[in-house]
């Protein structure tokens, strides 16, 4: 039993030297349709990418309570200082923050006279850069209210703007991604089955032959399911491949002011996935191909 | 034709219970009705092909007609019949190629009426068939072509080897084991076919015109294998043209079919068919 499966698997294998033109265009086809798929790809990651950048970076007005001590506020100082993400953080002192404001106004404020009795609270800019991977639903409802319950802290400020693109585009990628991929997977599928079909048109004789003398679908199919795999796992190498070459040769084109974008390559994972769907639509097109 | 009864009424047997009383008399009667039934169940298992009242129509055109024969074990068959006269369309509904829906039949023990998808391996594997195009395949050897009859059933290598070796010796064809079919003469394809047919020592063999591209020798050199795996007990229906052919077998019966209908069938009285085609 083994052994019958190892041979009609070598069979397979010994299969392609059969029609080698044939297999070779259905490899190269394969490939193409990878490269296609893995470009579009890129393309949507690179977006997401580039939106979710921007996106990351948020930054919190903190206001300590007036009557807050100083050590205390030191210790909620601290404490930020350890927040994860965290890119940069200026902190005020309330004389600090006069010197600040006065500069800021330039001659017509002189706050010298104030400097006895103060009105200013402690406070803080904490700006944050969270990587996409980090950016999971709500985190920047979190971070605000890790930031205010801070026990010495008053009120923290921060512009919604940012945070509400980014439950947008959350929003949008729930939405769009999904009917992207799905029709780049009907799309494969449908090229990969129509061209995997025409691969075996040649062979259909074969199969023909081999059920009359008695072969049961299962030993049939065998040899043409290796066939399938193997050019799903080449086809999709070749298209991983090119994809690497185009990326290699691309990278740079859109790293010039104002953009600064380097195109990002995909990561292993989403290549696995794009491998795998490719070799197993392969493998299922050459099943269903002959009756 | 079966001697069921001369088993059981042989005279030493009724010498031993010629004294006894009446009711001896009548057990041996009833066991004579016993033996019988068995005899007549016996014929039952013995038949290889039975075809009762069978219709086959392609649209609207009826390539058979109506068709009842039976084939014991053993037997041989020709189909005779003019081009276009059904005899493939026959074969083919016997191997499982073509539905069985109009009347009933029968296959080395499998009811072609209701075949189940995964039982029509089952079915081909019992039968060998030479096909009228041989079905070969060209971009193979002719050793491959042959073992495939036997690797699909599973067979180990090394018997596989042997049986392959023989009947390609067999058939004369030892020198070009190796040669792509495609590369072969028409009678050399046929021979690759008869081959694949025979290597797996079916229970039936099915044979379209196995002769048709032969010259006269080989013909006969191949109908004496034939006639060899018919001796050992292998049934076979044969379709041909070939009155050479049909002198061959003289105990053979014949079917000769006409516009898909049964005009004939009897057993090779060669006199009776020439009368028939003069
Ligand atoms: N697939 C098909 N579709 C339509 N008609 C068919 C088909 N196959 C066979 N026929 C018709 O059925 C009839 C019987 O054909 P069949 O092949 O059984 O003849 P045959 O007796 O084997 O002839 P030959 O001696 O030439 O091989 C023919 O008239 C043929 O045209
Ligand atoms: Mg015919």
């Amino acid at each position: 039993m083994i052994g019958q499966l190892f041979r009609l698997t070598l069979r397979g294998i010994a299969d392609f030297g059969l029609h080698p033109v044939a297999q070779l265009l259905t490899l190269v086809a394969v490939g193409m349709v990878t490269l296609l798929t893995g470009l579009i790809i890129i393309g949507l990651h690179n977006i997401n990418v580039e939106l979710l950048k921007s996106r990351g970076e948020v930054e919190f007005q903190v206001y300590w309570k007036a009557d807050t001590k100083t050590e205390d506020v030191l210790k909620d100082w601290a404490v930020v200082r350890k927040l994860d993400y965290l890119k940069d953080f200026k902190t005020f002192t309330p004389e600090n923050a006069l010197t600040e404001l006065a500069t800021t106004l330039g001659e017509t404020g002189d706050f010298s006279w104030l400097a006895d009795n103060n009105p200013l609270p402690y406070s803080g800019l904490a700006s944050f850069a969270v990587p996409p991977e980090a950016q999971d639903e709500g985190w920047a409802a979190r971070l605000l209210t890790e930031l205010k319950s801070l026990p010495g802290v008053d009120k923290v400020h921060y512009t919604p703007f940012q945070a509400d693109l980014a439950q947008g585009w959350m929003t949008i990628t729930r939405v769009i991604v999904w009917p992207i991929i799905g029709f780049l997977a009907l799309i494969v599928s449908l090229v990969v089955y129509n061209t995997i079909k025409l691969s075996l048109l040649t062979r259909l004789d074969e199969v023909e032959i081999l059920s009359l003398v008695g072969a049961s679908p299962a030993y049939v199919r065998w040899p043409l399911l290796t066939g399938g795999f193997i050019q799903g796992v080449f086809g999709s190498a070749l298209g991983i491949g090119l994809l690497a070459l185009v990326h290699s040769v691309t990278a740079q084109t859109l790293n010039f002011p104002p953009f600064f974008i380097e195109i990002q390559f995909l990561p292993y994972d989403q290549l696995g996935i794009i491998a795998g769907a490719v070799t197993l639509v392969s493998m299922a097109s050459s099943w269903v191909a002959v009756k | 034709m079966f001697s069921g009864q001369s088993i059981v009424t042989t005279s030493e047997d009724k010498d031993q219970f010629h004294f006894k009383a009446d009711e001896t008399l009548k057990v041996i009667g009833l066991l004579q009705v016993f033996l019988q039934y068995c005899v007549q169940a016996g014929t039952k298992s013995r038949m290889m092909v039975k075809v009762d009242r069978l219709s086959y129509n392609f649209g609207a055109y009826w390539a058979l007609k109506d068709i009842s024969f039976t084939l014991g074990k053993g037997e041989f068959l020709f189909l005779t019949g003019h081009s276009g006269a059904g005899k493939t369309t026959l074969l083919r509904m016997l191997y499982g190629a073509l539905p069985v829906n109009r009347g009933r039949a029968s296959v080395a023990g499998f009811q072609l009426n209701n075949l189940r998808k995964r039982q029509i391996p089952q079915l081909r594997r019992k039968v060998g068939v030479v096909f009228q195009d041989f079905k070969i395949l060209p971009k193979r050897t002719v050793f491959d072509n042959v073992a495939m009859a036997l690797e699909v059933r599973g067979m180990p290598r090394m018997n596989l080897e042997r049986r392959v070796r023989a009947i390609v010796r067999a058939m004369g064809l030892e020198t070009k084991s190796y040669s792509t079919c495609e590369r072969l003469s028409g009678g050399e394809q046929q021979r690759v076919a008869i081959a694949r047919s025979m290597v797996a020592n079916p229970e039936l063999i099915l044979a379209d015109e196995p002769t048709g591209n032969l010259d006269f020798d080989l013909t006969m050199h191949l109908m004496d294998i034939f006639k060899q795996f018919h001796t050992y007990g292998t049934s076979v229906i044969m379709a041909t043209h070939s009155r050479e052919v049909l002198d061959c077998v003289p105990e053979a019966r014949i079917l000769h079919l006409q516009d898909g209908c049964i005009v004939t069938d009897g057993e090779s009285s060669i006199n009776e068919e020439n009368e028939e085609d003069d």
